[in-house]
């Protein structure tokens, strides 16, 4: 007779209770691959949305400028921008290079003049490496070298203005200069973050560069890299490589700039790890006070088998036998219920309302981690394990000979 | 301790709390188990019969005095040895035959071989063999809330003999019993002891089990009334 078979015949000697324990981790265990899996998702999705916002895998720009130092726009710019984007985009690592200006301004149309966030972009380039483009819901995205504008959807709103309307932006130069160009509408984006919206404006580069006087020069540039490459190894050998004929650039990983990641980030595992945490005490405290009766009612057996040889360790061993048979069969119960539910979930279509300072809700998604079905299933073993160590601990110290006469 | 004796008592005393008073329910008492002794405990409840059989048998331990087995005294063993001691050398029937519900028969009298690290076939063997020794070689698969209470405390004594003990304790082994059945199992006692040469110490109100003894220690408030042989 193995451990484990005398174990499994232990727990089907009271099924009503076996299988109530069993429910609790199996719902225990779908709470926190469910949570798991969203959280995860929700991390995938704001880190693919950090990227394709522009950051890029990496970006490249002076040290003073990524500190936030600069007085005036372009004053830590990179000159010899298209041989930097260039020389770049040579590496077998990269995918895709997004120089771009950003810079403050006043955009005017008729007599409304709206300050705005604006960004020189290479069309071209952002159209494979980020989604911006993608957001233009009227009209259409810049033309390389064209004389366009794309606006977010609440600046065009306040300054009353629509695809095709003639717009003049004004921005100071790196020197002090007010300089002015023109611009046609050529597209509203739906900005997800609505103080955003009120003041966004992208231009293409060579628009910007003119309306900057700033030939040649940009604020920054963002590469996308290639699926599996390395960020901070990729990062390191492109600087070593572009250093000599750049040396106050520096290189930033996209993590060390999306401020917004890093704290939803910090968020989320704040909000789920309670959770997670609030589950384990759950589950702990239904599983001990089951395992608790088990012991209680076998206490004349435990004594028997003392009796008749058994150390304490074996017995013990049983016990953590049970534990460890119940949380297998209630994980596999419990992650099929996961499964079920998150396909439900994600058929349904359900909108999830949109989180503070956005616009838009997303459907909901379920994503099915297996990380996520692993650390649920560990939790799970490992508070069995613990609910079922301490009653046997100490049925199995009890003295033999009280534990013979227990009624 | 003398040459023969498998299981010595020296000054055994031992006392239990009851609420904030202190019962005594053995004291200063000295005994000698001998190979192939059948020794009868009688006396009245609370004489300190079981508390006899708990202190000889290593499942309790003497508030005085000492117990020594093999020549070596019992106190000075940790926990695990004196599991040891109990899973090889000593084999136990209790009134409530405390058989493991979840286990057959055969299950239940191979256990104490699987404790000793003796591989499951050779252990279902033995255990068949021993089943067949108390007579109820057919019930090897049957488990024991099938069993009528006789045979169960046959089981119980196949499992007492698992690992061929040198001496069984036994502490009221009829008392659960119909006078035919425990006729019966007093039988299978004596031809074990007869012919495998286990020592059986049983405790007992029963003057069946008295009048077949082959030494009668008489236990009266925790004292031995006769001297050990």
């Amino acid at each position: 007779m193995t451990r484990w078979r005398l174990a499994w015949r232990n727990l089907a000697r009271n099924r009503r209770r076996s299988l109530l324990s069993g429910s609790v981790i199996a719902f225990g265990f779908a709470a926190m691959a469910l949570a798991g899996g969203f959280m995860l998702q929700s991390f995938s999705g704001l880190k693919d949305t950090a990227i394709k916002s522009g950051l890029g895998h990496l970006q490249f720009a002076d040290a003073r400028a990524f500190d936030g130092s600069e007085d005036t726009t372009l004053e830590y710019g990179l000159s010899r921008a298209a041989a930097l984007a260039a020389q770049l985009g040579r590496d077998p690592a990269v995918a895709v290079v997004m120089p771009r200006v950003e810079f403050f301004g006043l955009v005017t149309a008729g007599a409304r003049s709206i300050p705005f966030m604006g960004v020189g972009v290479e069309p071209d380039a952002e159209r494979r490496g980020s989604h911006i483009p993608g957001t233009v819901e009227r009209g259409e995205w810049l033309a390389a070298g064209g004389r366009g504008a794309v606006l977010g959807g609440g600046l065009a709103d306040s300054l009353k203005v629509g695809v095709g309307d003639v717009i003049t932006l004004l921005a100071t130069t790196p020197d002090g200069t007010l300089n002015a160009v023109d611009a046609t509408v050529a597209g509203i984006a739906a900005v997800s973050v609505k103080e955003l919206s009120e003041r966004y404006l992208a231009i293409p580069l060579t628009l910007a560069q003119e309306l900057l006087d700033a030939e040649d020069r940009v604020s920054r540039v963002s590469v996308l890299l290639r699926p599996d490459s390395q960020e901070a190894a990729t990062g390191a050998r492109l600087l070593a490589a572009l250093g000599g004929d750049y040396p106050e650039m520096t290189v930033r990983r996209w993590d060390e700039l999306a401020v917004f990641y890093g704290q939803v980030k910090r968020l989320y595992l704040g909000i789920f790890g309670f959770m997670g945490g609030v589950l384990v005490v759950v589950v702990f405290l239904a599983t001990v006070n089951t395992t608790l009766m088990s012991v209680t009612e076998r206490t004349r057996e435990i004594g028997t088998l003392r009796a008749i040889g058994a150390r304490r360790r074996p017995l013990v061993a049983g016990f953590l036998a049970e534990g460890v048979l119940l949380g297998l069969v209630g994980c596999g119960l419990g992650a099929l219920l996961a499964l079920g539910i998150s396909l439900g979930l994600n058929a349904s279509g359900i909108v999830m309302p949109p989180p503070p300072g956005f616009t838009r809700g997303a459907p909901i998604h379920i994503e099915i981690e297996p990380l996520a079905y692993a650390v649920a299933a560990a939790a799970m073993l490992v508070t069995l394990l613990l609910a079922s160590y301490f009653p046997a601990r100490r049925a199995a110290r009890a003295p033999i000979v009280e534990s013979l006469t227990h009624v | 301790m003398t040459q023969q004796a498998i299981v010595s008592g020296r000054g055994l005393s031992r006392q239990y709390r009851l609420g904030a008073s202190t019962v005594p329910a053995l004291r200063d008492v000295d005994i000698d188990i001998l190979r192939g002794d059948f020794v009868a405990l009688q006396g009245p409840s609370g004489s300190g019969k079981t508390t006899l059989i708990n202190l000889l048998g290593l499942l309790d331990h003497p508030d005085a005095g000492s117990v020594m087995v093999g020549g070596a005294d019992a106190e000075s063993l940790s926990d695990d040895e004196r599991a040891d001691l109990r899973r090889d050398r000593f084999g136990f029937v209790f009134q409530t035959f405390n058989l493991v519900p979840v286990l057959s028969a055969a299950e239940n009298v191979a256990y104490p071989m699987s404790l000793k690290g003796l591989d499951g076939r050779g252990a279902r063997k033995r255990a068949t063999e021993l089943l067949a020794a108390v007579g109820i070689a057919d019930k090897a698969g049957v488990r024991p809330d099938l069993l009528s209470g006789g045979q169960r405390q046959r089981v119980a004594i196949a499992r007492a003999l698992a690992n061929e003990p040198g001496i069984v304790f036994a502490d009221e082994p009829t008392a659960n019993l119909d006078s035919r059945t425990a006729d019966a199992i007093l039988d299978l006692m004596q031809a074990l002891n007869e012919s495998r040469g286990v020592a059986f110490v049983i405790a007992t109100h029963d003057p069946r089990v008295v009048a077949r003894a082959r030494r009668v220690v008489a236990l009266h408030d925790g004292q031995i009334l006769e001297p050990a042989a």
